[in-house]
């Protein structure tokens, strides 16, 4: 048995393994409880390592489950996939690494973070099967079993953002969370219903090998497409959001922006594979372009004026998807002009999923460093702290990187998605890149504000016995510190062997379909 | 090995940028080692400079708080502030209101 050909099923096996495991060895104590937690996220980080190998080597990895082999899509006389088929390319294996790597950096952070909590083996139940709604959403190629993950990770969501039930606060972002999640998720069910109902197909690759621009269809993706918007935290259907990620604790909070980006995932895998020539239009694109813009500046905006760290934070992830979405947008708008393409299409989608890899970095690392300030200090209120930077030089230092990373200084990383964005969203109009520019200037003045408020200043004597945090929490925040600046110092080697083979992964309708249907049909 | 990006319309090398950041970081670590030694410790000479006054015990009281910073900015786009801080009423009706608005006019411009 060859263990990679088994790989998808592993990176699912691995953390659904581990949130049964967790109650029942939440008992034997604290160490065998974290042990547990970084043991399963560290493994799940190493096995999508080998499936992004495995895929950037030998092409687009499909796994059949239940089925009398795991590699065949079709069987005899069969015209149509009816089994659930994981269809992992360049793309979607890039997605996992992604998420893997903010679920490993969480799992450590929550070691010692989440001392203060009881019910720990709940949360690491929790916490498990969130992240394996994220990577269900991320490999499966069919869309009820997308539906489930989806439905798994919002359930697991609505768990953990409440964990902290003491506070009213958690519980009602948690209902609120659940409300929009629930409302929404009915609405992609009604959709992958419809298309179901009228193509007897529930595979991804299958459906957009059949699928023709009609009304049903126009319909559904539009369903599909608020659904999944709102799931990523787009303008205006982010206001959910901020809340959630305030609320729930930092290492979830850490772990919500990479599930965030299995929305947006799901959002171009819809528009890129299912739907890709079959578009209809420039609407679509166009409409993911005007969300971008107006996620980007008006997330920006109430960003600048909170002064409560998280939800400030928050807020700036709605801003930073808004880049994705012009980015992917513009990609999308010169999808069958070959031409566009070339000249600045592949480039914007590019630097879009430059910048999912960036985003979820970055951000999840300040959400780290603000859950670090809020376990020394009790605070996330800005008005109340100040002077941490001599108490906590390392949380410091990489509150910076990750500060001066989003905010787009050069020669961080979040520089050099965004230069790809800009450059790109220019060529189809001037005004797009200057709302970009702008967002960008407000986001350094946003964090100058974060930084100057919480860590420069003169000490404050409620601060006197604050520590550094616990080394186990540092190392959660130096994985990703790690990340952004692998991502920094070598720009080029990220853009060739993680970026560029998941722009074309994404872009290749006809591969993708052909993984799973062959020459059929 | 730290490679050049080319974006199609130009090129981003990061390498120049960390020479130059080096030289910078090399140039403030001398105009640092210029400064005077020979100033007595636990005399008015170490003792901050807050124009002329008193500086106070608790570092509170002599920041600026969150809340009042970019006081101006937010004075001059108060009308803006007013209408998009009242779209985020944080009730569940007004969110699903929200998804549910969008939802229905991109179903509406789509089918035109």
């Amino acid at each position: 048995m060859n263990w990679n050909d088994h790989l998808p099923a592993l990176l699912l096996a691995i953390p659904l393994f581990g949130a049964f495991v967790a109650p029942v060895a939440s008992p034997f104590g604290r160490t065998t409880r974290n042990a547990l937690l970084a043991s399963f996220s560290f493994l799940t980080l190493l096995v999508s390592l080998f499936l992004l190998r495995h895929t950037l080597t030998n092409g687009i990895a499909v796994y059949v489950m239940g089925g009398e082999s795991f590699d065949l899509t079709l069987p005899l006389g069969m015209k149509l996939p009816v089994r659930i088929i994981m269809e992992v390319d360049a793309f979607s294996a890039f997605m996992a690494v992604c998420g893997s790597i903010a679920s490993f950096a969480g799992a450590l952070f929550s070691m010692n973070y989440m001392e203060k909590f009881t019910g720990l083996g709940r949360f690491v139940s929790l916490y498990f099967l969130l992240t394996v709604g994220m990577l269900g959403m991320m490999i499966t190629g069919d869309m009820f079993n997308f539906f489930v993950f989806l439905e798994i990770s919002s359930i697991a969501s609505i768990g953990l953002i409440a964990f902290w039930r003491d506070r009213p606060e958690a519980v009602e972002a948690s209902i609120k969370y659940m409300l929009i999640s629930q409302v929404s998720s009915m609405v992609f069910l009604i959709a992958a219903g419809a298309l179901y109902g009228k193509y007897n197909v529930l595979n991804m690759a299958a459906m957009g090998a059949l699928i023709k621009p009609g009304t049903l269809e126009k319909l559904a993706l539009v369903f599909l497409v608020g659904t999944l918007a709102m799931k990523c935290g787009a303008f205006p259907l982010h206001m959910w959001l901020p809340d959630a990620y305030a609320e729930a604790p930092s290492g979830v909070s850490c772990l919500l922006v990479a599930v965030s980006q299995a929305s947006l995932y799901g959002l171009m895998r819809v528009c890129f594979s299912l739907y890709g020539v079959n578009l209809g239009g420039a609407f679509i694109p166009w409409a993911m372009i005007v969300m971008g813009l107006s996620s980007m500046f008006f997330g920006v905006a109430m960003a600048v004026v909170q002064h409560d760290i998280k939800r400030l934070i928050g807020y700036h992830s709605v801003s930073q998807v808004g880049y994705m979405l012009l980015g992917l947008g513009v990609g999308m708008l010169v999808l069958t002009d070959a031409r566009g393409m070339a000249e600045y299409g592949f480039t914007a989608i590019k630097g879009g999923i430059f910048h999912i890899f960036n985003y979820t970095m970055y951000k999840a690392l300040l959400f780290l460093a603000a859950g670090a300030v809020y376990y020394t200090t009790g605070k996330r209120d800005l008005n109340e702290l100040g002077g941490l930077a001599r108490r906590m030089p390392f949380t410091t230092g990489m509150f910076v990187i990750a500060a001066a990373a989003i905010s787009g200084l050069p020669p961080f990383n979040g520089f050099v998605s965004k230069l790809l964005i800009y450059e790109s969203a220019f060529a189809v109009h001037p005004a797009l890149t200057v709302v970009a520019l702008v967002t960008s200037v407000l986001t350094l003045a946003s964090f100058v504000k974060v930084f100057q408020t919480a860590f420069l200043g003169p000490e404050r004597s409620a601060f006197a016995t604050v520590r550094e945090v616990p080394t186990a929490m540092l190392f959660g925040m130096g994985v990703l510190t790690l990340a952004v600046l692998v991502a920094t110092l070598f720009p080029s080697w990220t853009l060739s062997y993680l970026v560029e083979p998941a722009a074309r992964a994404l872009v290749d309708q006809a591969g993708y379909v052909g993984a799973v249907m062959g020459g059929g049909l | 090995m730290l490679g050049t990006v080319y974006t199609g319309f130009g090129y981003w090398d990061v390498s120049s940028w960390i020479a130059f950041f080096t030289i910078a970081a090399a140039l403030v670590l001398w105009l640092r080692a210029q400064g005077r030694e020979d100033y007595k410790e636990g005399t008015e000479q170490d003792e901050i400079y807050w124009s002329g006054n008193v500086v106070p015990e608790e570092g509170a009281e002599i920041t600026v708080p969150a809340s009042s910073a970019y006081w101006g900015f937010r004075k001059a786009m108060a009308p803006f502030y007013k209408i998009l801080t009242g779209m985020h009423t944080g009730i569940g009706t007004d969110i699903v209101g929200y998804y549910v608005v969008v939802v229905a006019l991109l179903a509406v411009f789509i089918l035109l």
